[in-house]
């Protein structure tokens, strides 16, 4: 079990570590588009569809970078009154009973939506540029790098999360 | 269900103050909990859940939302580069010597950092670090020092194209489609450069304000023998092209030649080759950035996540029909009716951070109150003001929160508390200043900019009817559930 989770944990590891990467090609299609737009005249909506579908997998991956790096919002201020073993367990209560249930419902949820999408490799309607199947399938990176960190997370809690 | 919602409501405040969870995890318990209880007790089918995924895709696709890495990633740039240095150095030697000098220096670097930053963290981090120990130096007391650079850190809210303000312009957006659709009104829909437009007059005041409170407290610290640092060449130059640059980006976006995401991708990109060209950012440096910028990234986005899962189960409980009922039947005129929506705002920020407003209380409390108050663009930027001293609000203003660990901070909070005072009774003066002239959020507009229209008003009777209309029926098609877009 201790390895299945370590294995586990490196993959989430490895994924993120590879998509950090994404946010270079979106600042650089963004930063694209006004002179693609109003210099050059062309292919600024290539480089929008573009963009799109890497940011949807850029933040579908950002989720549980935030999580792995302790950089959500929270209140703390009551909290850190608490015992170590106290904060631990709410950090596992949390990833438990609030985000499990959330990552599986939207996978299951979600099953019609991206498979319909995935399955014509659905393109954007209004260029029909191709990709745009990977923005609905960024929902279920979203949701299952979620999963895969909350188990990690109550088999091995990393703290107050 | 609708009162479940509110215990809903209840129970996010009391599980972000109590359980020190992340708010985006709070939100997302506390959703799933009331969607399990909304499916046992037969309030909400099953099946309409199942719109949730459509509107994870709908902020995937969401064009402005994609200035969000953009404007994490210029805040961990300037963080990194020498530019705020020179800035603050430059800024400096141009006032007279002494601390008055070094305080509206802070102030001003905090208003042209602010809107590039995007996140009022980045900014405490970026002024903490170049502005604090100078002014520590020109013996500012603590307290001040804490109190200037947290104003100083909150100016990119208001100040355009701000992070806060695109994605409170795109909140907005949806909840005056909402009000629009719901009187039948023929108004043009407020976009987001409605809203930049309409926050640059009290902007300018604020920050007229705050520089000028920034004067006074420096004038009556007492003078240093400490010399101040004089910039060198380099830093000069290295201002100069960065107050040019801003002012382009800036200008753009007011002018509409570009829109705030082209702006923020033209700072990321320019930033980030800066950073490459110097040598700051090769090897470690560039990946420890990439993976800062992605973790800040995931945690803006989960709350925008949690907060769309936590609103559409509101919705399904009836919630937000209930909140549309309170509003409607609010005595008195617009100006009435608004300062009360913003005060529940105001109380709400005492346990919710800014972006947790925009997220989750936004959405339910704007939308009748636009049905009411036709001048969408003003309740933008009264808003806009009212989420800027949510970030100062002790004890748990993020701003505050976020200073007093990044410096430190070892006087009482009590002190801090006297220390902002000025800055925020500035800040609510301009506030009430807005409240009672409107057109001070219409300020150069033309015909074409206008987002009222011209039919006549509909009475309350009507406004409750059709609110009723629109609200009851939940769709058939479950990911018809959201807003339109």
């Amino acid at each position: 079990m201790t390895r299945l989770i370590g294995g586990l944990d490196r993959l989430v590891a490895a994924i993120l570590s590879g998509g950090r990467w994404l946010l270079l090609p979106v600042v650089a299609l963004l930063f694209l588009q006004w002179p693609l737009r109003d210099l050059v005249r062309n292919y600024s909506r290539e480089a929008n569809d573009l963009g799109q579908w890497i940011f949807a997998l850029y933040v579908a991956l950002a989720f549980t970078a935030a999580t792995r790096a302790h950089t959500h919002l929270a209140a703390d201020t009551v909290a850190r009154m608490y015992s170590e073993r106290t904060r631990a367990r709410l950090a596992r209560a949390g990833a438990l009973l609030g985000l499990m249930p959330w990552a599986l419902f939207v996978i299951l949820g979600g099953a019609n939506l991206v498979l319909s999408s995935l399955s014509v490799l659905e393109k954007f309607a209004d260029t029909s540029n191709p990709g745009y199947f990977l923005i609905k399938f960024a929902v279920w990176v979203l949701a299952g790098l979620i999963l895969c960190q909350a188990i990690i997370d109550i088999a091995r809690p990393r703290g107050s999360a | 269900m609708p009162q479940a919602g509110l215990v809903l409501l209840l129970l996010v405040g009391l599980g972000i103050v109590l359980t020190g969870l992340p708010a985006a995890i709070v939100l997302i318990g506390v959703a799933s909990a009331g969607a399990a209880f909304g499916v046992l007790t037969n309030t909400i089918p099953l099946a309409l859940l199942s719109a949730l995924p459509g509107r994870l895709v709908n902020l995937f696709e969401n064009d402005l939302l994609q200035a969000l890495p953009l404007y994490v990633l210029m805040g961990l740039l300037l963080d990194r580069l020498p530019v705020a240095e020179a800035l603050y150095r430059s800024s400096v030697a141009l006032l007279p010597r002494g601390p008055a000098a070094q305080l509206t220096s802070a102030m001003g670097l905090g208003a042209l950092l602010g809107p590039m930053n995007g996140s009022v963290g980045a900014s405490v981090l970026g002024l903490s670090r170049v502005v604090a120990p100078r002014l520590e130096t020109q013996g500012v007391p603590e307290p001040t020092r804490a109190a200037l650079v947290a104003v100083a850190s909150t100016l990119g809210v208001v100040i355009p194209p701000s992070l806060v303000l695109i994605l409170l312009g795109d909140a907005m957006l949806s909840a005056h489609t909402i009000a629009v659709t719901t009187a039948a009104r023929s108004d043009r829909v407020i976009n987001t450069q409605d809203v930049f437009h309409g926050a640059l007059g009290p902007a300018g005041l604020f920050l007229a304000a705050c520089l000028i409170v920034a004067w006074l407290v420096g004038r009556r610290l007492p003078a240093t023998a400490m010399p101040d640092d004089p910039p060198s060449r380099g830093q000069k130059i290295l201002a100069l092209v960065a107050i040019v640059f801003l002012l382009v980006l800036l200008g753009g976006v007011a002018a509409g030649l570009f829109y705030a995401v082209e702006a923020a991708a033209m700072g990321a990109f320019v930033l980030f080759a800066g950073g490459v060209v110097a040598g700051r950012l090769r090897g470690p440096a560039l990946r420890e950035v990439l993976a800062q910028a992605m973790a800040t990234t995931g945690a803006l986005f989960a709350l925008l996540i949690a907060a769309t899962t936590l609103t559409l189960v509101l919705r399904m409980l009836g919630t937000d029909r209930l909140v549309a009922d309170w509003v409607t039947a609010l005595p008195g005129g617009d100006l009435t009716v608004t300062a009360i929506v913003l005060g529940a705002i105001g109380l709400s920020a005492f346990v919710l951070d800014a972006f947790e407003i925009i997220f989750v209380i936004v959405p339910i409390v704007i939308p009748p109150l636009l049905i009411r108050v036709a001048d969408a663009r003003w309740v933008a930027v009264l808003v806009l003001l009212t989420l800027q001293t949510s970030f100062l609000l002790p004890p748990f203003g993020y701003a505050l929160m976020m200073v007093r660990g990044t410096l430190r901070y070892q006087a009482s909070l009590g002190a801090l508390v006297r220390a902002l005072t000025p800055f925020l009774l500035a800040q609510w003066l301009v506030l009430a200043t807005v409240l009672l002239f409107p057109q001070l959020t219409h300020l150069g507009e033309n015909a074409a900019d206008r987002t009222r229209g011209s039919g006549p008003p509909v009475s309350s009777d009507e406004i409750n009817r059709r609110l009723q209309d629109m609200l009851t029926p939940i769709p058939d098609d479950p990911i018809d559930l959201g807003p339109p877009k």
